[in-house]
């Protein structure tokens, strides 16, 4: 008994041997049991010695156990099967799991798949090495001997003010170089280098970066070269807009999946194997190139002085308002139609100075091809009438005007029928009428004309003038009345915010909800164009000096782009062409003037002035009343060359930077700056879509906002309910809808539009502005446009008019699925009461939200891009809400019945 | 919660005013304020009057505009939506005169309905309340008036008739009539046929202006500047003028890429507009003197400027975007 008085140390058990222990354990064993029947005889003292004892016969059963443990560990060891008990617990999960090896074993068939038919990579190898091997050095390089080999050309080319060129050649410092060829064959294959120069720094400038971006569109080329033209006519997409589909070949522009489809199979008919995807990665560089030489051409047109060509194109092809949209792997209608645009152009040009019905036809040719590339067509049907108006009016209607537009108006405009998309429209919607008016008074005037001519009277000429205007009159009238009376269309919502700005805000939210359609500010302007910019007015003011034809073609232009560029970011792209060609004229006349060798004598000057001065034309601009006398100084001369060579130095400099910095990042990955200056990819879309890819059932619908819906279907290959060609306002809405209510609200609509998971785009752990809480009101916007009762914006405000997403966020945002998705968990990143969200500098409440539809499938690594699962109907038919608070709520109903008093049951 | 304890506050007051008003019956009370509208459509409305209309139960639906006329109050909106208020009251009125609709449209002064305006918390005006029907065929679920939102400014009559509307189906929706605006018409008419005349006098003198080319480059020339430098997007994003650096003083330039203020644009346009007027001087007027000595002081004046002014050009963007790194002397 006294031996055992003691509490029992485990310490102390370690050295005992089995037999030891046993002992002990029966005497302690013997000892309670006569603790306990001293414990019912009487009041004994030492009733809490009954605990130590128990402990005690605890620690020696398991120091008894452990070392029987031991024993067996030591038996079964190097046996081939471990007891059940001896081997590590872990979870149920991992001990049923698959061995390493069982793991990664494939199947022959599948081994042979992956070798032949590897997962895509995004990028062309070819091109990417391109990249590096083209550095900006050598793009600057390309990009500057044009410039300068342009300035040395020029000296010979002004006919006009130098009328014998050759004779002042020899004494030419400057020339030395280019008088290797004094022939003009030389100086003709000289030019045709230099384009061509030119035309490859265009094509290297757009190699900085290859993600090929709108993926639906090399999704549709595929399937045109797949399926060929007659089945990609008909094709109806069910992989797109779930569950209504898409009619893609009558909705969309065929011309840049025709164009690639055409080279393809042209280089196949050549026995050059290439794939599609190469094609459509350089489509658009390559057609830069080509834009280059249309600008030259053009740009021949207004001066006769070949050097502003030379310019032009160069501009042109390093332009960054132009390259923004024509990097390489930009898969976009923009990558062809600006070449259109300019060669249009050109054409037209040609055919308005020769009257030539075969250069009408070549332009109405090209405007066809435009019209199947580009919506942007809009801008050539109004440009071209409103030119041939304004000559109109000048006085300067001419059998050649009226050649021209007739050939190109009746023959553009059968041409442009024929796309399913554009149909009847050219008939039927106002922005084609002025085309079609003007064409109407063409005729009239050409009847009038004739008339004239047969009956020479004076009074019955003013009579039929009257007569002519008031036709024109009537015919707007007309147009007026047939347009309220709804027999002409109105003016499309796109086209018109473009006159009246303040409408898409209202009436379109989801025209003004995109980023291009935004106006332009200066900064930008600046950044896409810098000093063509300013150079633009004097090229503007040099046409005014002759305005011939075409020069006021280039007015036109001038005006209308420049506005049209301002009001919307994306048609920056429009105005890039007539500013590089009035900067041209700019540089070019700038550089004839102080480059000429040809100093004049002042003796000279001044006799001849005063009998010059009284030809100047009456019509012309005041400036130039007087005639040109040259530049005397060398000094000016040197110092003007200098600073236009440096400004040109610098604009090259300025479209490197710009190109490289701010066009070649593509949208799907983003880069940013380490504080270290290094530079840090984040690949979350990439990533995010690669999931969806491998996770997810083949049929899977993915619900997102419409900005991602051409990546998902392209990347990630899923079926969509809303893409980036919003042809469905109201399908839009019903996702905005299902994105701005409550789950309550929102299950019914996506179990509706069978929506397997939804993907957002949260920026708040990165402080990336791209978001989809930035963009939240446009979704609410256009949602309330459809459904005014059920959505509204002004509850997404707190009372005093903010849009906020902390603490103090209306009740209504905060149960948005869309603030649940994006702040679903958020929380737990952060240390209690501290989560941030960085992108709106707001502090979250401590508490996040709760999703009960839903459940988190995947989050990217930034958390930039967060899917969802939508769960599938409850297994006992409750609705979501309940069974999520059922498994909340259930531990502590458990704990409250435990904890309450027990009630007496009377019945 | 702010909107549901107003809604808690009116139904206590309704609650309240019908017991202490509970000796006219809903279809009595409709008869009377239908009766006022004939003569005066909306209603004018004190405190009793308005907390008597809204009673419950009604078999009518009632819209009230509570609203502060008062100069001393400023409430600019209140005085531009009043027209409209009244356009679409009369035109309702008007064309519903046997009240099949059985909508009373009223206005409620601040100046007449203090106590209104107390018991609802209201801070701002002008406030619209529709007080859909509680009992009768087209009962409202919910007797709680229906707030609209002045949100987007002073709406027009029409807005406001959809969204009543909206609220009220399966009953007659008189629809609003503009009476002609015979002044307009008038003034236009005059305005027109003057000018017509003027420009028929003046013929002789404006021609030469409009088949001017100098006219007409400087028209284009000056527009292509507006354009360029931003001057639509401040029509469209109605930016500021100026606005305080935060210190008191003027900031002439927004901070940032994509933001611009009124003088900016200004300061831009007329930095573009000196070097386009340098570059053509260099290239038409320069080259067009004869004197050698001019020649030389007009090419170094204009040069300068040209020089300094792109400068300064370029240093100020580079202000707007901090990571541009190109400049030219003076303005490193």
């Amino acid at each position: 008994m006294s031996k055992s008085s003691g509490k029992v140390k485990a310490g102390q058990l370690w050295s005992k041997n089995k037999d030891e222990l046993t002992k002990q354990l029966a005497e302690l064993k013997t000892e309670l049991s006569q603790l306990r029947i001293q414990k019912i005889v009487s009041s004994g003292t030492k009733l809490t010695k009954i605990h130590d004892i128990r402990k005690s016969i605890a620690r020696v059963l398991t120091v008894i156990n452990a070392k029987q443990r031991a024993q067996l560990r030591l038996f079964y060891k190097n046996k081939k099967y471990l007891p059940l008990d001896l081997r590590a617990k872990q979870t149920r999960a991992i001990r049923r799991r698959l061995s390493p090896e069982d793991a990664s074993r494939v199947l022959e068939k599948t081994k042979k798949r992956q070798t032949h038919f590897p997962q895509r990579k995004f990028a062309v190898k070819p091109v990417i090495f391109c990249c590096c091997f083209l550095p900006l050095q050598l793009q600057q390089s390309f990009g500057l001997l044009p410039g300068v080999s342009a300035f040395r050309l020029q000296t010979g080319e002004r006919q006009h003010h130098h009328p014998s060129p050759q004779a002042t050649m020899s004494a030419d410092p400057l020339q030395t170089l280019a008088s290797v060829g004094k022939g003009k064959s030389t100086r003709g294959v000289l030019r045709v280098i230099i384009l061509a120069l030119i035309a490859g720094a265009a094509i290297a400038s757009r190699l900085f970066s290859v993600i090929l971006d709108p993926w639906f569109n090399f999704r549709a080329t595929k399937y045109l070269v797949a399926n060929g033209f007659y089945n990609f006519w008909d094709w109806f997409d069910d992989r797109t807009w779930h569950p209504l589909g898409r009619v893609t070949g009558g909705t969309l522009y065929p011309g840049l999946m025709v164009t690639s489809g055409v080279i393809y199979h042209a280089l196949r008919a050549l026995r050059i194997p290439v794939d599609i995807r190469n094609i459509c990665v350089l489509l658009a560089p390559a057609f830069s190139g080509l834009t280059a030489i249309a600008a030259y051409l053009l740009t021949n047109e207004m001066t006769p002085s070949s050097s502003a060509g030379l310019l032009a194109a160069l501009f042109m092809g390093i332009a960054p308002g132009y390259i923004s949209r024509s990097v390489a792997g930009s898969y976009d209608n923009e990558a062809i139609a600006i070449f259109l645009l300019v060669f249009t152009f050109y054409l037209w040009i040609k055919a308005l100075k020769q009257g030539s019905m075969l250069w009408g036809a070549l332009c109405a040719l090209s405007y066809g091809y435009m019209v199947a590339s580009w919506g942007g067509y809009a801008f050539i049907t109004c440009l071209l009438p409103l030119h041939a108006f304004v000559l109109i009016c000048m006085g300067r209607y001419s059998t050649r005007l009226y050649v021209a537009y007739t050939t190109w108006y009746a023959l553009g405009t059968l041409a442009s029928m024929q796309i399913p998309f554009v149909g009847f429209l050219p008939v039927k919607t106002s922005e084609h009428m002025p085309a079609l008016g003007i064409f109407g008074f063409l005729q009239l005037l050409a009847f009038l004309d004739y008339v004239r001519s047969a009956i020479p009277s004076r009074q019955f000429q003013t009579f039929l003038w009257v007569f002519a205007g008031a036709t024109f009159g009537i015919g707007l009238l007309g147009l007026v009345i047939a347009t309220s009376a709804g027999f002409i269309a109105p003016w499309s919502g796109r086209f018109y915010s473009l006159w009246d700005t303040g409408y898409a805000k209202i009436h379109i939210p989801i025209i003004a909800s995109v980023s291009e359609h935004q106006p332009t500010a200066w900064p930008a302007f600046f950044f896409d164009l810098n000093m063509l910019i300013w150079l633009f007015p004097v090229g503007v003011y040099l046409c005014f000096q002759e305005l011939a034809d075409e020069h006021v073609f280039i007015v036109v232009y001038a005006l209308f782009g420049s506005y049209f560029a301002g009001v919307m970011v994306r048609l920056m792209l429009t105005l890039t062409p007539v500013v590089c060609i009035a900067a041209a004229i700019a540089v070019s006349t700038l550089l004839d003037t102080y480059l000429s060798t040809k100093s004049p004598k002042p003796e000279e000057t001044l006799a001849t002035e005063g009998s010059e001065g009284k030809k100047a034309a009456k019509s012309s601009l005041k400036s130039t009343s007087k005639p040109v006398v040259g530049v005397y100084g060398l000094w000016e001369k040197s110092m003007m060359v200098g600073a236009l060579g440096v400004y040109l130095l610098l604009f090259v400099l300025h479209c490197t930077w710009v190109t490289s910095n701010a066009y070649s990042s593509p949208s799907v990955v983003l880069a940013s700056r380490l504080p270290d200056g290094s530079q840090h990819i984040i690949d979350d879309y990439r990533e995010a879509y690669q999931w969806l890819r491998q996770n997810t059932r083949e049929d899977a619908k993915i619900m997102s906002w419409w900005d991602y819906g051409y990546q998902i279907g392209g990347m990630a290959d899923r079926p969509t309910l809303v893409d980036n060609n919003t042809w469905n306002n109201t399908h839009i809405a019903t996702v905005g809808k299902a994105m701005s209510s409550s789950e309550e609200v929102s299950y019914p609509i996506m179990r509706q539009h069978e929506v397997d998971y939804v993907l957002v785009v949260f920026g708040g752990l990165l402080g990336y502005s791209g978001d989809d809480i930035n963009k939240f009101l446009w979704m609410v916007r256009i949602a309330e446009g459809i459904w005014p009762d059920e959505v509204n914006e002004r509850s997404f405000f707190t009372s005093r008019g903010e849009y906020r997403v902390d603490g103090e966020a209306s009740e209504t945002m905060k149960n948005s699925l869309m603030y649940k998705m994006s702040y679903y968990n958020y929380n737990n990143l952060f240390p209690p009461g501290q989560a941030v969200d960085r992108m709106r500098q707001a502090r979250l409440p401590e508490v996040g939200p709760s999703l009960s539809t839903l459940e988190e499938a995947f989050t990217s690594e930034n958390w930039i891009i967060r899917i969802y699962k939508v769960k599938d109907l409850d297994n006992l038919g409750r609705d979501h809400m309940s069974a999520a608070a059922f498994d909340r709520g259930h531990k502590k109903k458990k704990a409250t019945k435990k904890k309450g008093p027990r009630a007496l049951r009377v019945e | 919660m702010r909107v549901l304890s107003v809604f808690s506050l009116v139904l206590g007051g309704l609650s309240l005013a019908a017991a202490a008003k509970s000796k006219k019956s809903s279809e009595e009370r409709f008869q009377l304020y239908h009766g006022k509208a004939l003569s005066s459509s909306p209603v004018k409305l004190g405190d009793s009057s308005y907390r008597e209309l809204t009673a419950t139960p009604r078999d009518y639906a009632a819209a009230v505009l509570l609203t502060a006329m008062d100069s001393r109050y400023g409430c600019q909106l209140c005085r531009e939506f009043q027209p409209e208020w009244e356009l679409l009251a009369r035109s309702w009125t008007g064309g519903d005169r046997k009240g099949e609709s059985r909508v009373v449209f009223g206005t409620l002064d601040f100046n007449d309905g203090r106590d209104v305006f107390m018991s609802l918390g209201l801070q701002t005006a002008p406030v619209l309340f529709f007080f859909p029907p509680t009992v009768g065929p087209h009962a409202a679920a919910s007797s709680e008036p229906l707030r609209y939102d002045f949100t987007g400014g002073a709406q027009a009559a029409e807005v406001v008739h959809h969204w009543i509307s909206r609220h009220l189906p399966d009953v007659p929706h008189p629809p609003i009539k503009r009476p002609i605006n015979w002044m307009r018409w008038i003034s236009t008419f005059v305005i027109l046929s003057g000018g017509l005349t003027a420009s028929y006098v003046a013929w002789p003198y404006v021609l030469p202006i409009i088949q001017s080319r100098t006219v007409w480059a400087a028209v284009t020339l000056i527009s292509i500047l507006l354009f360029t430098s931003g001057h639509m997007f401040n029509q469209i994003r109605n930016v500021p003028y100026v606005a305080g650096d935060g210190r008191g003083g003027i900031a002439y330039f927004a901070p940032g890429f994509q933001n611009q203020y009124g003088l900016e644009t200004q300061i831009v346009a007329a930095l573009y507009g000196i070097l386009a007027l340098s570059s053509i001087s260099l290239a038409v007027k320069v080259p067009r003197m004869s004197d050698p000595r001019y020649q030389g002081i007009a090419f170094f004046v204009w040069f300068g400027i040209m020089f300094v002014v792109y400068s300064l050009l370029l240093s100020i963007f580079r202000g707007k975007n901090p990571g541009y790194n190109f400049s030219l002397p003076p303005f490193m």
